[in-house]
């Protein structure tokens, strides 16, 4: 039970949205998000892929005791449902491979410091764990292990170049702000600060973007 | 199993969300409400109105079960009238989006309207915004408007105020004089001209339309930036030191990382 639904009873009339809905939104913003960033982005804390979860799994047990009533009226319900679901699915699942694509990617780069690693789930970490663990072994075994013992690491950050191989974060991102904020920009000739309207689409290099979205004021798009 | 995609959504992409966004229809059958993942539907009564979301309002179309309601922004006077401002009173930028957050009456009490979406939590954003129902205000375009104009012409031709191929060619007009500025936008906003200021306001624009340029965009913005990286470099180094900078590294790839 949180603040809305407590609202919701002392003031019926108020037309609260749904958690339903509010959930649908983040899940959306979050997987728009993860597809245009340039580096993975937080996991979310506030349990919104556990609630998901049980939705739609509870959601399969309804289609499928649904199933065995063949009653048209039903049926068409069931259509419904199976489309939403499938729908619902294809979001949670697109996001999920954008964030496998990124640790792919830098592996190494999201399991060097302990801020990157808590951006992971548990099951992305374990993940990239393991994955990693893989490769190396099999680097090893393949030709790594030929080479002479100071050079066999993968990660070494000592010489005059990083072997960490990490996203570029001042690529350039689409955001929508949400709010009238000021925006602070680096450019190559001048910063620029504006202020920024609610509703307004701005190209903003990620490393200015970010501490916006992170603080909810804009969205990547 | 990792998604073989590069940043930034495709047009696939934007086309899945933009049928999350809500339409009117006018049901022709009734139909119980169903619980769905994204919340409850409204019980359809015929005849009366109720917003539902771009698939579900196709599907029911699809089985003539419901009428699509047509957005205002959609019809040929609206149309004729943003294709005037784009053209001749405002040619710099894109038209405004819908003003934000619409208020909305309580039929139950009278006087005391509230945003449509309150509460800190969340706020919302296309496709979210009720940009497409019929309550949604004419000559603004929303976000989605090029993908459900689209869909609409496509899958409820019988539906629109006016013949289809007028529409649809005033939608055309309008996406070519768009697409022009957006192209012209890119070298006007001084990326290849005047000073960078590291900002690009692009607001107004739509879905589609980010999702074709994007690439482009970004392309010529992160190029941009790659060119002039030691110059800003010894800027900032300027800047920082008073303005005695002499010799500068030229590996500035990862600086303000």
């Amino acid at each position: 039970m949180d603040i809305d639904d407590i609202l919701h009873e002392v003031d019926p009339v108020a037309d609260t949205v749904p958690r339903e809905t509010r959930d649908l939104q983040a899940l959306t913003r979050a997987w728009v998000a993860e597809r245009s960033a340039p580096e993975l982005l937080k996991w979310p804390a506030d349990g919104l892929f556990e609630r998901i979860n049980d939705r739609i799994k509870s959601q399969i047990e309804k289609v499928e005791e649904m199933t065995g009533d063949m009653d048209p009226k039903t049926n068409f319900a069931l259509i419904v449902i199976q489309t939403e679901l499938e729908r619902y699915r294809y979001l949670v699942r697109s996001y999920l491979r954008a964030r496998i694509a990124k640790i792919d990617k830098h592996t190494l780069h999201y399991l060097s410091t302990d801020a990157l690693r808590s951006r992971l789930s548990e099951v992305e970490l374990a993940y990239a764990t393991r994955h990693q663990a893989l490769l190396h072994n099999h680097y090893l075994s393949s030709f790594l292990a030929s080479f002479p013992p100071q050079m066999q690491n993968l990660n070494d950050v000592s010489g005059s170049h990083n072997m960490i191989d990490s996203p570029d974060l001042d690529s350039a991102v689409f955001v929508r702000l949400l709010r009238d904020t000021m925006v602070e920009s680096r450019g190559v000739d001048v910063d620029g600060a504006l202020e920024g309207k609610d509703g307004s689409i701005l190209i903003l290099r990620w490393s200015d973007a970010k501490p916006l979205v992170e603080k909810g004021h804009a969205e990547l798009v | 199993m990792a998604l073989p995609l590069p940043p930034g959504l495709t047009h696939a992409e934007v086309a899945f969300l933009s049928e999350m966004e809500m339409v009117t229809v006018v049901p022709r059958q009734r139909l119980e409400s169903i619980k769905l993942l994204s919340g409850a539907t409204p019980p359809l009564r015929p005849p009366a109105r109720a917003d539902l979301p771009l698939w579900l309002a196709l599907l029911l179309k699809k089985q003539r079960r419901a009428n699509i309601v047509p957005p205002p922004w959609l019809h040929p006077a609206s149309l004729h009238d943003l294709i005037h401002r784009e053209t001749k009173s405002d040619p710099e930028k894109f038209s405004a989006p819908p003003p934000p957050r619409p208020a909305r009456a309580h039929a139950s009490a009278p006087g005391r309207s509230r945003p449509l979406y309150d509460g800190e939590s969340v706020s919302f954003s296309p496709p979210f915004l009720h940009g497409c129902t019929a309550a949604a205000p004419a000559g603004y375009l929303p976000y989605h408007w090029l993908e459900v104009a689209e869909t609409l012409l496509a899958h409820a031709a019988d539906d629109m105020p006016a013949p289809a191929g007028e529409i649809r060619g005033l939608v055309r007009d309008l996406v070519e004089v768009r697409a022009a500025k957006m192209r012209a936008g890119i070298g006007r906003a001084g990326v290849l001209g005047d000073e960078d200021g590291g900002f690009l306001d692009l607001t107004g624009v739509g879905a589609i339309e980010l999702a074709e340029n994007r690439g482009f965009v970004l392309g010529v913005v992160d190029g941009v930036r790659r060119i002039g990286a030691s110059a800003e470099a010894s800027r900032r180094e300027e800047e920082e030191a008073g303005g005695d900078g002499e010799e500068e590294d030229e590996d500035d790839e990862d600086m303000g990382i």
